[in-house]
């Protein structure tokens, strides 16, 4: 036995002595290739350059048959216009702003406008309310993305991060290839109901949505999971024809979860359910057109919504919900003369009309009331821009909404409808990729505990973005 | 089979004429020259605009919808207005990457191409400098271009397409020769300009740039950079302004340097005298020679 384990003792040593020395090769053969690797590296700049000199096309040589080889290279990489050599254009879009009111944040919160608006709480994340704060606000830090998928599509995403988090704006493909005029959009985008809708916050040329994209689309305009078919007619003129099938969750007209409501608020009552709405419960269409007479350019549509309805505020400090339909209709004008490269004046308008019916669920004393609703109301916004410079544009926003009917039971309520707000602005943009914008504003649409409140505003805004060239709006 | 083969002959044979946008005048002129009457065209900017500033007006995408090709300058030059004004033409045959879209530059040696690019350098073009139109050499190979691509579009009109080619080369090189000759006497003078825009017609004629108005591209004057630029500056001729800047600059420069200020087209259009090509070029030389 002890002679076994001092064999077996000996036999390890053995072994021990063998690995050993393997490992000592190994670390020889290690060295060995570093020193090799080494050398390449040394010779490794000078063989890339080489490598890249066979790839440039000749320079001086003006010769075809080379550059014709180089656009079939361009042709394979599908390259995105105006040559702006990636596969991916990436920008970063950041919004802040210095704001000062006459009210503080908690009043302003719990301000509402009768019949149309009353702030909910909502997950934040995303674009939300901008400038909601007094001091500084961090609006948004938004990442947009866009590239051809293959020959056939474009991807396009828009991703604004808050403090919060981040959520997905748009994300959506649209159709590079089909005939006869059409486009395809499938994913989650911005509607293309109405004139503003469509358009980023940064594209705004004031620092805040109009009082009734605020009041029928909510504080992040009408973006919807869904899809867009548009035909572009064969006409000499401008003529666009689209219609939308969308999932129709927007907050503030359409809604698509059901609800349970108690007869009693305590909850000893009985149960009533509201189904879901029929998805998808949003259908959009819109007609745009435009034309030119002389340096002067139109540019006008007409947009219809219509969809179900839930309203779900039944766990707020005043628990309601509401079942129903509505419908939206949107007219747009603007009308835009171009002076020379830099200078022009932009008048630009939207009416917003809503026909919205239903039940209204609400507690009195306890018990649920449940109520027939009909509201017709509308308003609009209008605007003068002028780009006075290269650099500076100056602009005055009206909005009034001056229909607001509201009927329980068939009897008129008595709400107020003369609703305005007037803004006008004042901007200085170093180039095309930084902004400074001066705002102040007056807001006479909201109310508390049926007192009016007016809200004074003044807003110091920058916005910055980094990144891919985007395009100069219309 | 045989009668949709005969049905899209009549259908291409009704819409004879290929449609044909330029994103520029001059790039239109081309057109016109190769094309003649076999050709419709459409031009989007004007003469007058500053070419990195052209509204995407929604009335271009009405026509870009039926076009059949599409031309532009390229090098970054339309990155402010024709990716939209593509995206909604909803038009798949004049698309980055088929054969009914045609980017000029990539016939043409670009100069001034950054080795490393930022936006803090101003509006620096990651290709180079677009403006290669004024080196009246860039001309020939481009109306190669053109006609090879409208020969590729529409075969059938090919042999017109290239006589027509062949007819502009003829009258362009004797011209050529000519401006070679007169410009050759411009050699050396200093030259202050306002963006970096003439430059390829600079280098060419072996006119020397002092310096521009801009302290980076894209970047208004400043005091500053205008002081500098007057201290430095010594037996400078003219200050060469585009059209469609502010003028005051250029004409307090040329105040303190003792300096000519010319106002010299940069494109078909620009001034009334540069009714096309010829007439362009020709124009740049009366302005300077004077």
């Amino acid at each position: 036995m002890l002679l076994l384990s001092i064999f077996g003792f000996t036999f390890a040593q053995d072994n021990l002595e063998e690995l050993k020395r393997q490992l000592e090769e190994q670390r020889r053969q290690i060295r060995e290739l570093e020193k090799k690797i080494e050398a390449l590296e040394k010779q490794k700049p000078e063989a890339t350059k080489e490598v890249k000199k066979e790839q440039e096309p000749a320079p001086t040589d003006r010769s075809l048959q080379l550059r014709s080889k180089y656009d079939e290279r361009l042709k394979a990489l599908q390259i995105t216009p105006t040559s702006q050599r990636s596969f991916l254009n990436l920008s970063l879009i950041v919004d802040t702003s210095f704001v000062a009111r006459n009210k503080n944040d908690r009043e302003f919160k719990h301000l509402e406008i009768p019949g149309l608006y009353h702030r909910h709480e909502g997950n934040g994340h995303g674009h939300g309310t901008l400038n909601e704060k007094r001091g500084f606000n961090l609006n948004y830090a938004e990442l947009y993305l866009y590239a051809p998928v293959d020959p056939y599509f474009d991807l396009y995403a828009t991703i604004p991060f808050s403090e919060d988090g981040a959520e997905v704006e748009e994300a959506y493909a649209v159709t590079r290839g089909l005939p006869f005029g059409f486009q395809f959009k499938v994913g989650k985008f911005r509607s293309s109901f109405g004139r503003l809708n469509a358009q980023h916050p940064h594209a705004w040329d004031f620092a805040n949505p109009p009082l009734v994209y605020k009041v029928f689309l909510g504080d992040d305009g009408l973006k919807e999971k869904g899809v867009q078919l548009n035909w572009l007619a064969p006409t000499p003129f401008y003529l666009l024809f689209g219609m939308e099938v969308l999932q129709g969750e927007n907050e503030q007209s359409f809604g698509t979860e059901g609800f349970k409501v108690n007869t009693k608020d305590d909850g000893s009552g009985t149960d009533i359910t509201i189904g879901d709405t029929k998805k998808p419960n949003l259908y959009v269409g819109f007609v745009k057109t435009s034309f030119d007479v002389g340096n002067l350019s139109f540019l006008t549509g007409l947009s219809f919504a219509t969809g179900h309805t839930r309203i779900d505020h039944l766990d707020g400090d005043h628990p309601h919900a509401f079942a129903g339909k509505t419908k939206l209709y949107g007219f747009d004008l603007t009308a835009k003369y171009m002076i020379d490269s830099y200078r022009d004046i932009s008048l630009q308008g939207e009416y917003l009309y809503r026909d919205q019916k239903g039940t209204k669920y609400e507690y009195d004393d306890s018990t649920l009331e449940t109520d027939e609703l009909k509201k017709k109301q509308g308003g609009f916004y209008t605007q003068l821009v002028f780009k006075f410079d290269k650099r500076w544009r100056a602009g005055v926003q009206y909005n009034l909404i001056n229909k607001n009917d509201v009927k329980k039971n068939g009897v008129k309520e008595d709400l107020p409808n003369n609703l305005p707000a007037y803004y006008a602005m004042l901007e200085y943009s170093p180039t095309e990729f930084s902004r400074i914008r001066f705002q102040v504003g007056q807001n006479r649409a909201f109310f508390h505990d049926g007192k009016r409140e007016t809200v004074n505003e003044f807003i110091l805004q920058f916005n910055f973005a980094i990144g891919a060239h985007g395009a100069h709006p219309f | 089979m045989r009668v949709l083969a005969v049905l899209l002959l009549l259908f291409s044979i009704s819409f004879a004429q290929l449609k044909v946008i330029a994103t520029y005048p001059w790039i239109g002129e081309l057109v016109k020259e190769v094309g003649k009457d076999r050709v419709s065209l459409y031009v989007i900017a004007k003469g007058t605009d500053d070419p990195h500033f052209v509204v995407p007006k929604p009335s271009h995408i009405a026509k870009m919808r039926d076009a059949d090709l599409l031309i532009v300058q390229g090098a970054s030059l339309e990155v402010g207005f024709l990716p939209p004004l593509l995206q909604q033409s909803n038009n798949p045959k004049i698309q980055p990457g088929r054969q009914g879209y045609l980017d000029l530059s990539q016939f043409v040696d670009l100069i001034e191409k950054p080795v490393n690019i930022s936006r803090a350098m101003g509006d620096v073009h990651p290709e180079g400098n677009p403006h290669y139109q004024l080196d009246p050499h860039n001309i020939p190979p481009l109306a190669k271009a053109i006609e090879e691509r409208l020969c590729q579009l529409d075969s059938p009109n090919c042999a017109h397409y290239r006589g027509n080619l062949e007819d502009f080369l003829k009258r362009w090189n004797a011209r050529l020769t000519e401006w070679d000759r007169e410009f050759a006497k411009l050699k050396g003078i200093k030259v202050i300009q306002y963006h970096k825009l003439y430059d390829y017609l600079l280098q060419r004629y072996g006119m020397v740039l002092v310096g521009t108005l801009e302290p980076l591209p894209g970047i208004p004057p400043t005091g500053k950079h205008i002081e500098g630029l007057i201290s430095q500056a010594q037996g400078v001729k003219f200050i060469l302004q585009d059209v469609y800047h502010e003028k005051r600059t250029a004409q307090f420069v040329a105040q303190r340097l003792n300096a000519k200020v010319v106002i010299l087209p940069h494109e078909v259009g620009a001034v009334p005298e540069a009714k096309d090509l010829f007439s362009l070029f020709d124009e740049i030389l009366r302005r300077l020679s004077q």
